[in-house]
């Protein structure tokens, strides 16, 4: 692998209310190589979409960064100014949302919001950018670009919009493309293409993903590699192939068992019991005792660290065997 | 062949507005009323002066001989104490009221959208300041405020207006605020945001575009509102001067006679009352129209 183009280390995010603060992130790390999707999974409120929002600096105002840092090609986004934020948003960082329909302003066309976004960081003649638009809405597989261009948002379906979409984050060109759940609210059948797409274009593009979605079979079919967050932490992180044979962290081991198989036609899907945290800042130990059929009292006490069990995979869990991975 | 359905379909809903804007028209006889009424308004703020029986009547000239005549056949609307042709002046009179208000309600929504969309994107100390000066201006009732600016001032129809877009603004910066605070969380202002399309942009392209539907049926209630308020400080002596034509400044002058020649006030207090309804019912109609919670 080579040296990571996004590195965030330690990142914590407290969410500031009037009653009181909450932890959002507790100390995530993980890294984004060149060229490389990397796949972040989780379940609801884990803190997937926070980490997402934080790179961009798109933080709610409640939500405030206490420690930790987000480096992009060795360069600290946490407390970049405004501006200088706004020329990484879309510039070197596109981001894709979960919900194409509402993505787009629903009272201008796809290529009036388009050229703003364009607008946004280059000056361009007037033609020069609508053949730049024109050509992004044809790479991202879009048919008669030129009636999308003057399509508003909801002439178009989901599939549409979401290429258009993905069109529109990547028109300046960025190095890494966030993808928020992309896929959660399209049909299986345009997830699939979606997918397909989105891993072509990497390839043709060399841009790198940061991946994020609570689906491990998206996660399975589109990642490098992987990295498991539980409760605002990281759980476990690895290459796609190696998590899948050998999940090292009790949750990741959970999550796979939970997902349904179409080979194995079991009438109960296999669950986790119990529930997350709600504020993870004020567990002492490892924020999945609770629900593990394994802990010990080890668990309770004192919070594991995130190890490296051998050739690059990493878990957070007292239990986890070293050696076995590396084999 | 999916696209030509889709093609097709929206370009039905598209027309849809103004269709339903018809179709709800002609059925309630009221918004029929109004739609007529501000027609015909609009037309004599347009044409007044080439239309009425006696035109320079209307702008001003006097004929001292038909002075005080009760309304006939030859002055419909009976002259007042210059022997002005009531009717033209009524006429005449459309132009300046429409006019005025207008120019209000456009320099209100001017003043106050801009305001009121940025307070409620950006919330937090600014949106604080914004709206504690609004409660400031809204705490006068909006005339005696107008007035004390007029006097300030000095009487005119420039400094009227002026006056009354100051004392109006602020509810436009509440609705525009209220309807930008729902908006900067919808998820096109977040992916503006993330594409690092600036906050002048965003504002001006996403929040005031699809917040302009409650504004635009305030505005036009507004404008029967503020003819009223300009009629108002006209008949105090702070708006229009004479000679103007000016609905409010003729209601003044004819205060004097209204036992005797009850005609100078009267008709142009019913243009004022007139049109001030007709935009009501059309305000009314929008809201029915527009707002998909309202039920009639």
């Amino acid at each position: 692998m080579s040296a990571p183009m996004l590195s965030v280390r330690d990142l914590a995010v407290s969410f500031v209310t009037p009653d009181g603060t909450t932890t959002g992130l507790d100390g995530v790390s993980l890294d984004v190589g060149e060229g490389e999707i990397v796949g972040l999974v989780g379940e609801t409120g884990c803190g997937k979409t926070i980490t997402g929002l934080s790179v961009l600096g798109l933080l709610p105002r409640t939500a405030r960064i206490t420690r930790g840092s987000i480096d992009l090609d060795g360069r600290n986004l946490v407390g970049l100014s405004e501006s200088d934020l706004r020329r990484v948003r879309g510039g070197d960082i596109g981001m894709v949302f979960q919900n194409p329909a509402s993505a787009f302003n629903p009272v201008f066309s796809i290529g009036a919001q388009m050229r703003m976004a364009l607008g946004a960081h280059e000056r361009l003649p007037h033609a020069e950018g609508s053949a730049r638009i024109r050509d992004m809405l044809a790479e991202v597989g879009l048919p008669e670009p030129d009636r999308v261009l003057r399509s508003y948002p909801h002439q178009l379906s989901g599939g549409m919009l979401q290429r258009a979409m993905i069109a529109s984050a990547l028109l300046c060109r960025p190095r890494l493309l966030i993808a928020d759940e992309p896929t959660t609210a399209l049909d299986v059948t345009i997830e699939a293409q979606i997918l397909r797409l989105i891993r072509g274009l990497q390839e043709s593009r060399g841009f790198s993903v940061l991946f994020i979605t609570h689906d491990l079979g998206v996660v399975r079919s589109v990642s490098d590699r992987v990295v498991v967050l539980y409760a605002g932490r990281v759980a476990e992180a690895a290459a796609t192939a190696a998590l899948f044979a050998q999940p090292s962290h009790p949750y990741t081991r959970g999550l796979i068992a939970a997902a349904p198989h179409p080979a194995a036609r079991r009438l109960a899907l296999a669950s986790i019991p119990g529930h997350v945290p709600a504020d993870v800042g004020i567990v002492a130990g490892c924020a999945f005792t609770d629900r593990c059929a394994m802990a010990i009292d080890r668990c309770a006490t004192e919070r594991p660290a995130l190890r490296d069990l051998g050739a690059g995979h990493l878990a957070a869990c007292h239990l986890a065997p070293t050696a076995g991975v590396g084999a | 062949m999916a696209a030509e359905v889709l093609r097709s379909a929206t370009s039905v809903a598209r027309a849809g507005i103004l269709r339903r804007f018809r179709r709800a028209v002609l059925a309630d006889p009221l918004a029929l009323t109004g739609v007529t009424i501000i027609t015909l308004l609009v037309l004599l703020a347009v044409f007044g002066p080439w239309i009425a029986p006696y035109p320079a009547q209307g702008q001003g000239e006097s004929n001292v001989a038909a002075r005080m005549l009760p309304p006939s056949a030859t002055h419909l609307f009976g002259t007042d104490g210059l022997g002005r042709d009531m009717l033209s002046r009524v006429m005449v009179g459309a132009r300046p009221a429409l006019a005025v208000s207008v120019l209000v309600v456009l320099l209100a929504m001017l003043i106050g959208v801009p305001l009121g969309a940025l307070a409620g994107y950006r919330r937090g100390r600014l949106d604080a300041l914004i709206m504690r000066v609004t409660d400031l201006f809204l705490a006068f009732p909006p005339l005696l405020l107008a007035m004390a600016i007029v006097a300030a001032l000095g009487p005119g129809l420039d400094h009227a207006a002026l006056a009354l877009a100051i004392s109006w603004w602020p509810w436009y910066a509440r609705l525009a605020r209220g309807t930008a605070t729902s908006l900067r969380e919808r998820s096109f202002v977040e992916a503006a945001r993330s594409m690092g399309v600036s906050e002048v942009q965003i504002l001006r392209r996403h929040i005031i575009p699809n917040s302009i539907t409650p504004i635009l049926v305030q505005a036009t209630i507004d404008i029967g509102t503020v003819i009223l308020a300009a009629g108002s400080l006209a008949f105090l002596g702070l708006g229009a001067a004479p000679p103007t034509p000016d609905w409010g400044l003729m209601v003044a002058d004819g205060r004097t006679y209204i036992l005797d020649q009850w005609w100078l006030s009267a008709f142009p207090g019913l243009a004022i009352f007139v049109a001030v309804l007709a935009f009501n019912l059309v305000g009314d109609l929008l809201v029915d129209l527009l707002d998909p919670r309202s039920t009639r």
